[in-house]
């Protein structure tokens, strides 16, 4: 296998692939990072946004006047305010697709409002902001604002919302259909599964989750009125991205007077790349105010405010042939997408998803439709796994539902139609093209690793404890890297999606490294410098990272889709590559030797057979500063930027073994073993790689068992706080058994294949599929999730679903 | 209402409204921002704070309530910059934190797990999985927190495999690449 460049994938000087300690965590334990909570400039004002308290109204009238007049109040501002702002857009609609809404001012769909004026959508719809001396007089004032409202009928499913006489959401969208999309072969599909001599379905629900990052979000604005310049400080995931999108397609100002700074951000998971209406809010009302104006989210807020995930109710087939080979899956999925759509989650819903069922198996006829539709509920867009987690619960969970009827094992199943290693690239069918696996490889380490084998033996000595054990596998295959753009322009998406990377080598040696990515708690810190480090062969203690400033880093797209390290870090490595190339010209120079007879090696050059004639980095970088002696061709100073557009996406894989135990008197399902074998082709960091995993399992398995956004019949989110809404707390997993295979990507120069979200896409699949093996006896075949004690304990006691 | 609080050893002197959050008098009156706030109803643990030697968080606190008590928050741990406590430095090489907004908190209720540990007696992984009950993160899964804290305890450390073990195990993982890295 070649690199994209056709240079060696790694110059491995031995920095990378290393598990050095996190040079951000140090900062982090002592607590002295900042965050957009942590941000106090002088002067600011509070902002606090009034969200709807019903799901589904039109708005008769708003009163501000009591509110104006409170202690403290500086601006209360309704929609009426901001007439010459433009809709936040939506920059992902899926391929193919028309758009119903009113076109924004630039061609694209107006999503939403920056605040609602007519009517309210979903519970926490934004319908006016106050900003106040303080954040409590900001948020005592909303209680004063007077909003009449004729209620209208309430709808939470996307099925529901699609039939006859429902409660129409949009004007411009009748029948509440954002989307009817398609992917794969329907007719052969239909052909396949008709002439099948055996086939499944299932009827699944993905239910909605929220991915409650710890840090709740936060903006800053500041208008300076002597420039005419905007900051915003935002927790966000992609700075370069919301300048774009705020200053081009929001506020209509120039681009160059508009600056997005991320501080430390407190986790994301998907939800903080989206544009949401407090960002253009502290903007426009500190520069009417002309003073800083901030907000920070509460949980409550954000579970109704910030995008959440999943949600497809689906009904699924999958045929084959008596023995076990799969011979066709067909889908049929109803998404939620709430009340608009949010930035790029139409995408989310369809693309992500649809493309991704077939997984790692070789199938020859593949179909999915999805029906996008629009509810009163809060919008959707990513989170961690987005779209291959619902993909590969559908396909894994079918794959156990078919090893059950034909009476032969998942595992072996699973082993008969992974796509065979001679099969690369590997066209699913449905619009993915594999770059690269040894799927059979990586399977077999799992099931080894977990023990499977023994597992008999294990269920009947759980059985003599009043326990039944179950057994669940799930593979995956997670489209990440996004990506090539023009690729992604077919898949419907507004906006390029390279990454890009400068160097700057100091006179003195010492290197920066800015990207255009920027960290939700990757250590990108520590990762690229160990890329930079690495190819330019000097300590990564003399690279320091930046990003997360639109004013100092090179354009980028940012993090999302476990794209930085297969995205930004080839950037470092291909600019490290520029610098060296410029340095062994320069060397000739400095050496007195011709060009051919230059070796770079080791952070230095040297003559080709006479060691002694050399320069080190530090020398070079000063000569290099100096520019004394250089000919015309070769510019002074060492500086080089890479804007990185892969071939194609990067496609990591794996299998995942969970095992549980179900407690027959009170019907809990605790995971009492769960292997991971990954693979994310090369790795930077093993121990910044390791955290990720770990914690993506964690969240995976918290879908399984506990998580849930329940929506009443009136649109009320039941699940509005931590107290409700349940996330996986330390004791809810035992320690994992993790492996890794590797496959490098072919479409990068580092071969490295995303990893940050992989390992959520498989295991809510593996544990349903754990809980059902254990219920199998009763004649269970599906149970929806979250796989709570009473569900299991109804059960167990033979009531149906 | 005038009252004192000794906040990281030293007195702090101020009037507060009777519904004033310790949170809100340690970040937004004294500015002390290490300690964070993940949440409106008591479930997040981000605002931990040792009050009067016991791990409290700052968010279900009254400032009047807490008058006269003495305050540990993360920046009376290390100093800014400063040398990390030892079990700072094990959470750092087990890699414990990711986006670090629940860390300080994390270190602040672990600390107090630690101390009591001290003599020896260190925390089995159950228990430190049950102390750990008040404090989400989401990053991590909490394993490498708990790695963290079976370091910090050495007794406990030789019984459990720590990170770059793991990592170690990884590392000698298959390479399927053909004709390249080996
Ligand atoms: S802020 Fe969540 S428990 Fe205090
Ligand atoms: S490290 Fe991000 S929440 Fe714990």
């Amino acid at each position: 296998m070649t690199a994209a460049t056709g240079e060696s994938v790694l110059q491995g000087q031995g920095v990378l692939g290393r598990p050095l300690d996190s040079r951000e965590d140090p900062h982090l334990l002592r607590g002295e990072a900042k965050y957009v909570a942590d941000i106090d400039l002088p002067g600011t004002a509070h902002m606090a946004i009034l969200g709807s308290p019903v799901a589904h109204a039109r708005i008769l009238s708003i009163d501000t006047k009591a509110a104006e007049q409170l202690p403290g109040v500086l601006k209360v501002a309704t929609a009426a305010d901001f007439t010459d702002v433009m809709p936040l857009p939506c920059i992902w609609i899926p391929g193919g697709v028309e758009s119903h809404f009113p076109p924004h001012p630039y061609g694209l769909p107006g999503a939403r409002p920056v605040l609602t004026g007519d009517a309210v959508r979903h519970v926490g719809d934004p319908i006016a902001a106050v900003v106040a001396e303080t954040p409590r007089q900001a948020a005592a004032a909303l209680a004063a604002i007077d909003v009449e409202y004729e209620p209208l009928p309430v709808v939470t499913r996307a099925d529901e919302a699609l039939r006859e006489g429902a409660p129409q959401l949009h004007e411009a969208v009748p029948g509440n259909l954002n989307a009817y999309w398609t992917c794969g072969d329907k007719d052969r599909t239909d052909a396949a599964i008709a002439a099948a001599e055996v086939t499944v379905e299932l009827d699944l629900v993905n239910q909605r989750t929220i991915n409650s990052p710890i840090e709740p979000r936060g903006a800053v604005g500041d208008y300076d009125p002597a420039t005419g310049e905007y900051t915003l400080y935002a927790s966000t995931q992609g700075p370069h991205n919301h300048r774009f999108l705020l200053a081009a397609l929001v506020l209509g100002i120039p681009f160059n007077k508009l600056r997005v700074v991320a501080p430390t951000v407190g986790g994301s998971f998907g939800t903080k790349g989206y544009l949401y209406p407090d960002m253009p809010l502290v903007l426009l009302l500190s520069k009417a105010l002309g003073r800083p104006v901030k907000w920070v989210d509460t949980r409550t807020g954000l579970m109704n405010s910030t995008v959440q995930g999943r949600d497809h109710r689906q009904h699924v087939t999958l045929a084959g042939t008596r023995d076990g080979r799969i011979t066709a899956v067909r889908a049929t999925s109803h998404a939620n997408l709430g009340a608009y759509p949010s930035t790029i989650g139409p995408g989310v819903a369809t693309a992500l998803m649809g493309r991704s069922i077939s997984g790692m198996y070789d199938i020859d006829a593949a179909f999915c439709e999805v029906y996008a539709a629009f509810t009163n509920t809060v919008p959707l867009g990513a989170q961690r796994g987005s779209g291959r987690a619902e993909a590969a619960f559908l396909m894994e969970r079918l794959v156990d539902r078919y090893a059950s009827e034909i009476g032969m094992d998942p595992a072996a199943v699973r082993r008969k139609n992974l796509v065979p290693k001679e099969k690369f690239p590997y066209d699913n069918g449905l619009g993915w093209t594999y770059d690269s696996g040894d799927y059979r490889l990586n399977f077999d380490r799992a099931i080894e690793l977990s023990g499977y084998a023994d597992m008999p033996a294990r269920k009947t000595e759980a059985r003599a404890r009043g326990k039944r054990l179950g057994v669940g596998i799930a593979s995956y295959v997670a489209v990440c890297g996004v990506g090539p753009s023009t690729r992604m322009s077919k898949e419907g998406m507004l906006g390029g999606t390279w990454e890009s990377a400068n160097i700057r080598v100091h006179p003195t040696g010492e290197v920066t490294v800015t990207v255009g990515s920027a960290s939700t708690g990757q250590s990108h810190g520590t990762v690229f410098a160990q890329v930079a480090a690495d190819e330019l062969g000097i300590d990564p203690d003399t690279v320091q990272v930046y990003e997360g400033d639109t004013l100092k880093a090179p354009y980028g797209q940012g993090t999302y889709g476990s794209r930085s390290y297969s995205m930004a870090a080839p950037a470092i490595a291909l600019t490290a590559r520029k610098i060296k190339s410029k340095l062994v010209k320069a060397g000739a120079v400095f050496l007195g030797v011709p060009e051919e007879k230059v070796v770079y090696a080791g952070g230095k050059v040297y003559e080709e057979g006479n060691e002694e004639n050399t320069k080190t980095f530090a020398e070079l970088a000063m000569a290099m500063w100096y520019g004394w002696g250089l000919p015309p061709e070769i510019e002074p100073a060492l500086d080089e930027t890479t804007h990185f557009d892969p071939p194609d996406f990067n496609y990591p894989f794996g299998t995942h073994v969970a095992v549980v135990e179900i407690d027959e008197l009170t019907g809990e399902t605790e995971v009492v073993a769960y292997t991971a074998v990954d693979d994310a082709g090369n790795i930077g960091n093993p121990k910044v790689v390791l955290g990720q995993i770990e914690g993506s399992i964690v969240h995976g398995l918290g879908q399984a068992l506990m998580e849930h956004a329940e929506y009443d019949e009136n649109g009320l989110l039941l699940s509005s706080d931590l107290g409700h809404y349940a996330l996986p707390r330390a004791f809810d997993a035992p320690f994992f058994s993790l492996d890794k295979t590797t496959t490098p990507s072919p479409h990068n120069p580092l071969g490295a294949k995303g990893a940050g979200e992989i390992a959520t896409v498989p295991p809510a699949a593996a544990v349903v599929n754990a809980v059902v093996d254990a219920l199998s006896d009763l004649g269970v075949i599906h149970i929806d999730m979250p796989v709570t004690p009473e569900k299991v304990w109804r059960r167990l006691r033979g009531e149906a679903r | 209402m005038d009252l004192t609080l000794n906040v990281n050893g030293r007195p702090r002197e101020f009037t507060a409204e009777p519904n004033e959050l310790l949170v809100e008098r340690l970040r937004d009156g004294l500015g002390l921002t290490g300690t964070k706030v993940g949440c409106d109803t008591g479930q997040c643990g981000s605002c931990v704070v040792r009050l009067d030697g016991r791990s409290a968080k700052s968010c279900l606190v009254l400032t009047v309530a807490a008058a006269g008590s003495e305050v540990t928050t993360i920046e009376g741990v290390a100093t800014p910059g400063g040398e990390l406590t030892g079990l700072q430095e094990a959470l750092r090489q087990e890699h414990g934190t990711q986006c670090g907004f629940c860390t300080p908190g994390m270190v602040m209720a672990l600390g107090e797990l630690v101390e009591n540990t001290a003599d020896g007696d260190a925390p089995t992984e159950p228990e430190i999985r049950e102390w750990l009950t008040g404090n989400l993160c989401r990053c991590t899964g909490y394993h490498g927190v708990v790695r963290g804290v079976q370091r910090a305890c050495a007794s406990a450390r030789a019984a459990a495999p720590g990170t770059d073990a793991v990592c170690d195990a990884m590392a000698d993982a298959v390479t399927a690449a053909s004709g390249q890295e080996g």
